[in-house]
């Protein structure tokens, strides 16, 4: 077990901050405190490689956990332990095998070429010349980043900053790897190299990574297995498939027609969800998929039938509105 | 009637300015808070420093204690009034490009940050007052009143020539923005400059006969030391009239400046399209 | 070996400190000569004030410089070597301190030491300069005297430390106060002339309750061999209590960090 995390509980105490000024100037003699549950009696745990993905909507208690995970806030309840160590602790010997990234946050000098930041990780991280010759070949050519080391970071775009906040974080190998909304604000190709790039350095290195973003393709390309949370609870933890049996067990047929046909015809197959001719499309429960397929196909003048998984990110708000 | 109501619109706007101004200090109370402290510190120190070095029924450089300590008190209470500004923010705010959505408004620029100088203005006055009264119950300094009605009209003009003499050098250094994004390195000078040329520290006059004179040609000493000065009536009616003249001279110059330079940092602004 | 490594590294922040002042050549050469208007200027101010009364509180006008010399002495060090002290607010603020407490070296001595600025190496000269041409005007100079100044400056520096650390903690505590910094470097500035010139209360407010009076009058006096013993075992005692304490703020601080911050 790298990672195992039970009965963890994360409270704020927050003071109330009132409106008007002899409010506030009374509020700053007697404070009134309010406690927040961000995270309540989460528990999971995750074997060595495994890549899982985080997901809530926002103030849903991702990042709250992500920073008890990485040491940055003791639990209110609760006990975690990740490679063997209490995150809160903050032993050196633990940070040196973990690495947090924040996406919209950033730990390169801005007014500096991309290099003088990395080699000054790799003096705080204690890299030996040899490992960091290495792991900087290795990487600039995953990342293709090699002809941005020169350049200085406030004059990067967006995803190549991003990219060399990876080089930065990942120079001393870490084996666990926080990722909080890695892609965030960035374009649809960058977003799917930066996937492409947490799943190679997940598969070549065998890193243990927890990952929160609220794209769903995201998580949907990179992660076999998703906890989800809302308002702090977990409302799930296992494997994306499974979720999608059991939250939305049903597969929509999309259906184009040659000629017009009345709609009456279809509705008892399943449920219409949009009809514009020549297009149809309707969900079907999933054990009667195979049925309403061939019907559609005999007895209907069909050009094209696709099926379709549902929309994950549709299924998943279904279950937060819940 | 319909200029008045015109005119009232206008102001209208400038009015709002200076209430955004007040809330945007209350807000940020507790930096304001400290940051009054720490020109109370710094009143505290010179006011000891005095008071010390200027034994009771005793003279120095032509001061008695009583003298020193309404100058010394005077000068902090008018720098509220004077050198309270929003100025700095303006090489930042051309630095940054948020030039342009001024430039969108139907708001005068120089007419927006006056304005907001006054905010300020409004409440470090107010803080130094409050403070001032504690000052008075706590140690009770020996003050000087000024009860003649013209030394007291002459003081309140000049300290109204400082403030526009203030905000003009201010502005200026603002326009640096347009060309460098150095704007706090030249005002660290015009900091140090004020706060030893100014006269907050000593009355300027304990120098000798040639510095002073040559102070006497530069616009610090009429943001502090010349209103001061003649509130404590030592100045002579044709001193006055020089001085009023000099620092109207720095305006008129500097406020041409600004002009000359507002003119050209605004074409290359624009013609880079920010 | 700890101290080896941390010493490369402040070697290296130091360096890339420099790389980005450098960047602003205009700005920081501006900074470097306003600093030394502001020597001079005070300087000005003292030799007129001095002048005219030809002793301040009964020291001579050689004292009075070596007063002003070791304040600028002690007023320099800091803001070399812990310049960063004064960005630590925007680091809390924009959330990079997450970055510096997850990395595995001391975030107090990356709070302190991760931004030394090399030019004040300049003004450092200049007070090193004016200590010797203003001891070498003084009447008696013993070795003792000499020992306890430097044993003295020394100790300003823990206590100096010390307070910085405080103020980093408050920058923890509270992202509201943006000049905390500056509130330590008024107070010491009144440490430019010796704190006797101050009546009372100021005085003993000075001595005892902001070390203003331990930091910078006493090594000075103690040089020009008026300190009794007594206060010198006091100053220490003194250095030492702030900066144990000023630890247990820094450990409040963190804790404080780790419970609420979002």
């Amino acid at each position: 077990m790298i990672i195992s995390v039970s009965h963890l509980s994360k409270y704020y105490q927050v003071y109330k901050k009132e409106p008007g000024l002899w409010r506030s100037v009374s509020s700053f003699f007697a404070r009134k405190y309010e406690t927040i549950k961000a995270v309540e009696d989460i528990s999971f745990s995750i074997t060595e490689g495994e890549l899982v993905g985080f997901i809530g909507p926002n103030g849903a208690g991702k990042t709250t956990t992500l920073k008890c995970l990485s040491g940055l806030l003791y639990p209110t309840h609760g006990s975690i332990s990740v490679l063997g160590f209490t995150p809160y602790e903050r032993k050196y010997a633990y940070l040196k095998q973990m690495s947090l990234v924040m996406g919209q946050k950033n730990q390169l000098w801005w007014d500096l070429p991309v290099i003088e930041s990395i080699e000054l990780y790799k003096e705080i991280y204690n890299v030996s010349d040899n490992e960091y010759k290495k792991s900087l070949l290795e990487l600039t050519e995953l990342l293709e980043v090699k002809d941005l080391l020169r350049v200085q970071v406030k004059k990067l775009s967006l995803g190549e900053r991003m990219k060399c906040e990876l080089l930065a974080a990942l120079i001393h190998r870490p084996k666990v790897l926080f990722l909080d909304e890695p892609t965030i604000g960035l374009d649809v190709v960058m977003q799917k190299k930066l996937r492409e790039f947490i799943k190679e350095y997940n598969k070549r290195y065998k890193a243990t990574i927890m990952l929160t973003s609220h794209y769903m393709r995201d998580v949907e390309a990179l992660c076999k297995r998703v906890i989800i949370i809302n308002h702090g609870k977990m409302l799930y933890d296992g494997e994306l498939l499974e979720l999608i049996k059991k939250h939305a067990p049903y597969k929509l047929i999309k259906v184009i027609l040659k000629e017009s046909i009345n709609i009456k015809r279809i509705e008892q197959l399943g449920e219409v969800l949009h009809f514009s001719y020549p297009e149809f499309i309707l969900r079907v429960d999933h054990k009667k998929m195979g049925q309403a397929a061939t019907k559609i196909l005999e007895e209907f003048p069909v050009e094209d039938v696709t099926i379709e998984d549902p929309d994950m990110e549709y299924v998943i708000r279904g279950m937060f509105t819940k | 009637m319909l200029l008045g109501a015109c005119l009232q619109n206008k102001m209208r706007k400038y009015f709002l300015v200076i209430t955004n101004t007040w809330n945007e200090i209350l807000t940020y109370r507790l930096s304001f808070i400290l940051w009054r402290l720490r020109t109370v510190l710094q009143l505290l120190t010179i006011y000891f420093l005095w008071s010390s070095l200027i034994p009771h029924q005793k003279t120095l450089f032509g001061y008695s204690q009583s003298l020193m300590l309404t100058y010394v008190i005077g000068t902090s209470f008018i720098s509220s009034i004077v050198l309270s500004t929003r100025t700095h923010e303006i090489g930042e705010n051309i630095n940054s490009g948020n030039l342009s959505a001024f430039l969108a408004r139907p708001i005068g620029y120089f007419g927006y940050w006056f304005a907001r100088d006054m905010g300020d203005k409004l409440g470090n006055i107010t803080f130094s007052l409050i403070e001032l009264a504690f000052l008075f119950f706590l140690i009770n300094p020996p003050l000087f009143f000024q009860t003649d009605v013209i030394y007291l009209l002459f003081f309140i003009t000049t300290i109204f020539l400082g403030i526009i003499l203030h905000f003009c050098i201010g502005s200026l250094l603002g326009m640096i923005g347009f060309w460098s994004p150095e704007v706090w390195a030249p005002r660290f000078i015009f900091f140090i400059l004020i706060g030893f040329f100014a006269g907050s520290l000593f009355p300027l006059d304990i120098f000798p006969k040639p510095i002073f004179n040559l102070l006497q040609f530069m616009p610090f000493s009429y943001l502090l030391f010349f209103p001061l000065k003649i509130y404590l009536g030592q100045l002579s009616v044709p001193q006055i009239m020089q001085g009023i003249s000099i620092s109207l001279v720095w305006i008129i110059f500097l406020s041409g400046c600004l002009y000359f330079v507002w003119r050209k940092g605004l074409k290359m602004y624009t013609a880079y399209g920010n | 070996m700890e101290i080896k490594r941390y010493f490369r590294l402040w070697l290296l922040f130091t360096r890339l400190t420099t790389m980005v002042a450098f960047q602003s050549r205009f700005g920081a050469i501006v900074f470097l000569f306003g600093k030394l208007l502001r020597f001079l200027f005070f300087l000005l101010f003292i030799v007129v004030l001095v002048s005219k009364t030809q002793t301040l509180v009964g020291y001579s006008i050689w004292q009075i410089v070596f007063f002003f010399a070791t304040f600028n002495l002690i007023d320099t060090i800091p803001q070399l070597l812990w310049r960063e002290v004064y960005r630590f607010r925007s680091y809390v603020v924009s959330g990079f301190f997450d970055y510096i407490i997850t990395k595995p070296i001391s975030p107090l001595f990356r709070s302190l030491f991760g931004g030394s600025d090399i030019l004040d190496i300049v003004m450092l000269i200049i007070s090193f300069i004016f200590i010797f041409f203003s001891a070498a005007k003084l009447e008696i100079l013993t070795l003792m005297g000499i020992i306890s100044f430097c044993a003295l400056v020394l100790n300003a520096m823990v206590i100096s430390l010390a307070l910085h650390i405080f103020v980093l903690s408050i920058g923890i505590l509270t992202t509201e106060i943006d000049n905390a910094i500056m509130l330590y470097r008024d107070l010491t500035q009144m440490g430019r002339l010796p704190i006797d010139v101050y009546a009372q209360p100021l005085r003993g407010f000075l001595t005892f309750i902001i070390p203003v009076g331990i930091m910078i009058t006493f090594p000075a006096k103690a040089i020009m061999g008026l300190l009794s013993w007594q206060m010198l075992i006091f100053s220490f005692a003194a250095g030492l209590t702030f900066f144990i304490l000023s630890l247990f703020c820094w450990n409040f601080a963190l804790k404080h960090y780790a419970s609420v911050s979002s």
